[in-house]
This record gives structure tokens, sequence and C-alpha cells, in this order.
């Protein structure tokens, strides 16, 4: 401890320096920290929502085909299901095409069934089944647009859905999908279609985890060879499947993170190889009054750590606080939008990135400059 | 060899380098004691192998043939890290251009090789203090090199060489860039801290004024020790 002083005097000796080294270290890793986090994000996505006993059943064809209602007495028959919700991706816009939200209808009598982890408000789930208009809004929706239980809005329809429809609130959902959603009754998005009996997917609830894969089988079966195949899976199944679709991308996120730290890391070695090049005089007195190399190798690359981890804390900072910020106000990215923070592990892989950094880019002209005959040094620069 | 009462011995010392392919003797078996207690300069003209000899006594350099023992101690078979801890216990160097750490105050540079101590702060605090004083710079201890004349960075340099009290100080042309006054005043400071202290100081010099303040002068030329003008000091060439 009693070197510090002497470590953070070097450091601000070329304060412009040391600043644009460290904005330097503090922007690669507030890249970093966004790039590495969407992988993670994606599966925390997954972590968080996938239930053991939930199965979902759409197409075989894809998401962009619907199944027929009638599938609905077909798939609760199965052995061992306790619970089928249909539902519709109505994807209507509420005021602008900026306030975007997912926004799902579903049928009333088994939400709360289905998804007994979402957190309904008291009085929600009986409102909605009572209400033929009713809708229920996350917590976060509910925030973003200063809405409350009672109010009327109206979401516009567009594209599949080319019209509007007027809902009321009746409650809100703590644990949705997603922070931002809202779900409303699919038997009055029928009644303003004009009963077409069309469903997005199926959600499933199995009355225990071990009976899912029969299930599945089941299902899978009894549709096989017909107009309209299934293909049901368990909801972690599901999910990942729409997540990997983004697999390359998370990929590609993660060695761009990696060069540009890279980059950086050769920046700041540039940097302190110009510091210590420029104290070689300064380090051959050390030396001379007794400073071993090794102490001064460490003082040195100390230097180096410091700027990279208050570089770290800069762009770490900045990015959990801007991924913050973005997740409360945009809805850009749907039901990711809620995970888009930095978890733990990332915040340890910048860490790790700065410290590498730090010590990468001291290390070899430190170690040639705590090695240099002191005779020779002073010879040098005197 | 090493008699009781040197603060140095040279024994049959040779130091030749290598300069692109021609082998230079920059001093050629020189043998000569120091004793303790004693402010003595080394002179000689320039390439006589004055430094040389300062850098192999502090043990920055290293002999090619001979022995080296400062305090009764032979530091020609230490390794660089004994070398340095022997440095920081026992060698207080004071250079011609002060050396000072610019970032550093006066005070922070003469506390430098205190945080090689187990002394506590409070402790390096009054050892600082007290070295600031011995050299007469009690009053400037929070400026910054920058802040100081030549003469009163050379103070700080010298309080800096005698903060660990060392066995002994050794000087390489430490009036050599400064002004006829200021040259006047630190041989007279260096003169002062030998006879208070009893430290034994080793003054490479140019500066012909230093005869007049040293006990002993030793005169080099071409890397032989040609002798020394006082009958106390015992040693010369094979």
């Amino acid at each position: 401890m009693k070197f510090i002083a002497l470590v953070v005097k070097n450091l601000l000796r070329s304060t412009r320096r040391a600043v644009l080294t460290v904005l330097s270290i503090a922007v690669s890793l507030f890249i970093f920290s966004a790039l590495m986090s969407l992988p993670t994000v994606a599966n925390r996505v997954l972590a968080d929502t996938a239930s053991s006993v939930r199965i979902a059943c759409r197409t075989k064809m894809g998401l962009a085909y619907p199944l027929p209602e009638a599938y609905k007495r077909k798939i609760a028959a199965i052995p061992h299901v306790v619970a089928i919700e249909p539902d519709n991706f109505f994807g209507g816009i509420y005021h602008e095409v900026s306030d975007q939200f997912p926004n799902i209808a579903v049928d009333p009598e088994q939400i709360d069934v289905m998804w007994p982890d979402w957190g309904f408000s008291p009085g929600g789930v009986e409102g909605f089944k009572r209400l033929r208009t009713a809708c229920l809004v996350a917590d976060g929706t509910m925030k973003r647009f200063h809405l409350n239980v009672g109010q009327q809005i109206q979401l516009r329809g567009g594209g599949y859905y080319p019209f509007n429809v007027s809902l009321t609130i009746v409650g809100t959902v703590a644990h949705g999908p997603a922070p931002s959603f809202l779900m409303f009754r699919r038997d009055y998005l029928e009644e303003i279609e004009g009963r077409p009996g069309r469903v997005d997917n199926f959600w499933v609830r199995a009355d225990s985890s071990a009976a899912v894969p029969q299930i599945i089988v089941a299902a899978n079966s009894q549709f096989a060879n017909s107009s309209a195949e299934t293909q049901c899976d368990s909801e972690a199944v599901f999910l990942g499947s729409v997540i990997g679709r983004f697999r390359m991308f998370f990929v590609l996120a993660r060695v761009l993170g990696l060069i540009v730290v890279l980059t950086i890391g050769l920046v700041a070695a540039n940097a302190a190889a110009m510091s210590i090049r420029e104290r070689r005089k300064e380090i051959a007195v050390m030396r001379s009054i007794g400073f071993r190399a090794p102490l001064i190798l460490r003082l040195l690359v100390a230097e180096s750590v410091i700027t990279a981890l208050a570089g770290w804390l800069l762009g770490s900072g900045a990015a959990f606080g801007l991924l913050k910020i973005f997740s409360v106000t945009s809805d850009v990215l749907g039901p990711f939008v809620g995970a888009v923070q930095i978890p733990p592990t990332v915040v340890l892989e910048t860490i790790l990135a700065a410290v590498g950094i730090g010590l990468m880019s001291s290390y070899i002209p430190a170690r040639a400059a705590a090695r240099r005959e002191i005779v020779d040094a002073l010879r040098m620069v005197d | 060899m090493t008699g009781k009462n040197d603060a140095v011995l040279l024994e049959h010392v040779t130091r030749t380098y290598l300069r692109d392919d021609f082998e230079v003797r920059a001093l050629d078996d020189v043998t000569l004691r120091i004793p303790e207690h004693c402010f003595v300069a080394i002179m000689g003209p320039s390439g006589s192998g004055k430094t040389t000899m300062l850098n192999l006594i502090t043990g920055i350099d290293r002999p090619s043939s001979g022995r080296v023992s400062v305090g009764g101690e032979e530091i020609t078979g230490m390794n660089e890290d004994k070398l340095a801890s022997w440095r920081a216990r026992h060698i207080g160097l004071v250079f011609q251009f002060y050396n000072l750490i610019p970032v550093l105050t006066a005070f922070e540079n003469v506390e430098l090789p205190l945080l090689l101590t187990e002394l506590n702060k409070a402790d390096r605090k009054t050892h600082v203090e007290a070295a600031l004083k011995a050299v007469g710079l009690a009053e400037r201890m929070h400026h910054y090199p920058r802040q100081l004349s030549g003469g009163q960075e050379q103070r700080v340099a010298i309080a800096r060489a005698i903060v660990t009290d060392p066995t002994i100080v050794v000087a390489d042309e430490p009036t050599g860039d400064l002004d006829a006054k200021s040259a006047e005043e630190i041989l007279t400071l260096l003169s002062e801290l030998n006879q208070r202290f009893q430290k034994t100081i080793v003054m490479v010099t140019h500066d012909a004024r230093a005869e007049r303040f040293v006990e002993a002068t030793y005169r080099l030329d071409k890397g032989v020790f040609v002798g020394a003008d006082n009958s106390l000091v015992a040693g010369g060439t094979k």
C-alpha cells in the first residue's frame, strides 16, 4: 500500500495521455460488455421463461402458418394434459409505431392454470374471464405509458389483423415473458375477425415434467399426415429454437468483442511502452537506490492495470447505465428487452479483459526496463 | 584482505567493455582502500575511469576481474536482488543531474528509499524531515523539483542519499551542473555531513575546488590508479 501514492503520481504524470488511455479502454470495454451480453441475455430469457411442464405446439411449416382451432379439444384429450391455451400474436400498436410491445390474444378459461408463474394481480384473472374486452398488462408497460387498472386503451392493428381493438385493463402481469407485454381475449379477436378459427400456437401444460415427452409424441402423431402437421416442443426447446436463429450473430458478437479488446490492448501497449521508455532514467535511478527489478516491474504493471480498471469502471458503468435506460424506454427488442442488462458473467469477463489489457500492455516493456543494466540506462540518458 | 577500518576496498579490479569490436579497459588492475568516515575525492581527466570506479563501489556495475568490498562486505559475488537490497541499506547516491523524480515533491523524493524499509509512515516522515532539515530545505519539502533551483535540487538529492543513514555516500560530479556559488554550498554541505555525522563520502569530481574540502584525493588516469595525495590512503596500481 505504501507504493500506491508513487503509482498514482506516475500514472498522472501525463494527464492527457492517462485520460485518453482510460477512455479508449472504456470505449472498448463498453462495446465488449454490450456484445458479450447478447448471448447471455438470450440464454437468460430461456432460463427465466421456460417451464418444465409447458409445451408449445406450432405447425411444422413454421411460425408464420396457423393451426386449426379444432386441435384444441383433441390435444386437451391427450392423457396428462391439464390445460391448453391457444394464442394469436396480434402485433398491435399503441399510439405510435415506436410504442410497440408484444400483445397476444388467448382464451380466458385457463390462463391461471397455464401461467401460474406470471404473477397476475389479485382480481385480474377473474376480471379477464368476466369481461370480453378485458386485457392484462405487464407492470413495465403500465409504468411506461402511465396506465391504470380500469383504463380503456386502443391497439391499432395492421398487416395480418387490419383492425383496431378497444380494451379495458383489468389487471397486471408481474413476471410475464417480457416486462412490456399485453394479453387480451381471443374470443374478442375472433369475433372481430369473423371467427376464422385460426391459432398461431397452442400452449399445453402437462401434469408433470415426466409426461412432457409422452404428450409431445402423442400430439405430433395425432396430426401427422394432416394438412397442418404439428411440431410440439417443450417450452425451453421452443424458445431455444427461436433464439437459435440468432446463434451466428451471437458468435459474431463475441468474436467482434474480442477483436475490439485485442485492438485496444495494442493501443494501450503502445501508450505503456511510450510511458516506460520516457522513464528509463528514473527507473535506473530507482534501481540504483535499492529498488529491486521485480518490484519495479510490479509498480509499472500496476500502473497499467489501474488504468485498465479505471477504463473498465467507466466503460462497464456506461454500458450498465445505458442498457438500463434502454431496457425501460425501448421495446425494439420485443420480448428480449427486459433481459437486456449486463449479466454477472459478463461483468467478470470484462474485469478479466481489463486486467488482461493492463498486464499484456505493460509486461514486456516494463520487464525490459526493469532488467536493463543500470549503468547503460544512466549512460544512455545522461 | 578487508581492513577493519576500510569503507571501501578494491583489489586488483579491472573493468573492460566491448565497444563495437574494440575492448575498452576502463579500469586496469586497480587496488585501493578508502578509510571509514573520510570525505574523499576521485579525480582525473575524462575517460580515466572515475565513474566506472564509482559504479563498481555502488554495485551498479561489476568488475571484469578483482574484488570490491564495501563496509567490510564483499559485493562482487552478490546477485542483482541481493545487490539492490544491499544498496538500499548501505549506499546513498548523488548524481550530477540530481535525478529527482519530477512528479514527486521534495518530501516524496527523499522518502523514496525509505519505502524499501519497514518504517511506518510516521517514522518515515520523521526521517525525511530530519534529512531535509540537515540539508537546509525544511521549508521547501512540498515543492516539486521544477520549483527548486539546481542547488536546491542537489540538496534534495543529498537528503535522499542520507535519509537511510547509509554506510557510504557516493557522489558522481555533484557540482558538475551547478554555478560556482551553488557548487561551493554543496561541497560545504557534504563536508558538514562528513564532520557532523561521520559519513564516509566518496565523490567523483572535476571540480578543483573540491580539493579544499576533502581529506584525500585519489587520482586516476587512463584507468590506472596513479596515486593519492594523502599518506593515510594506501593502495596503488600493481
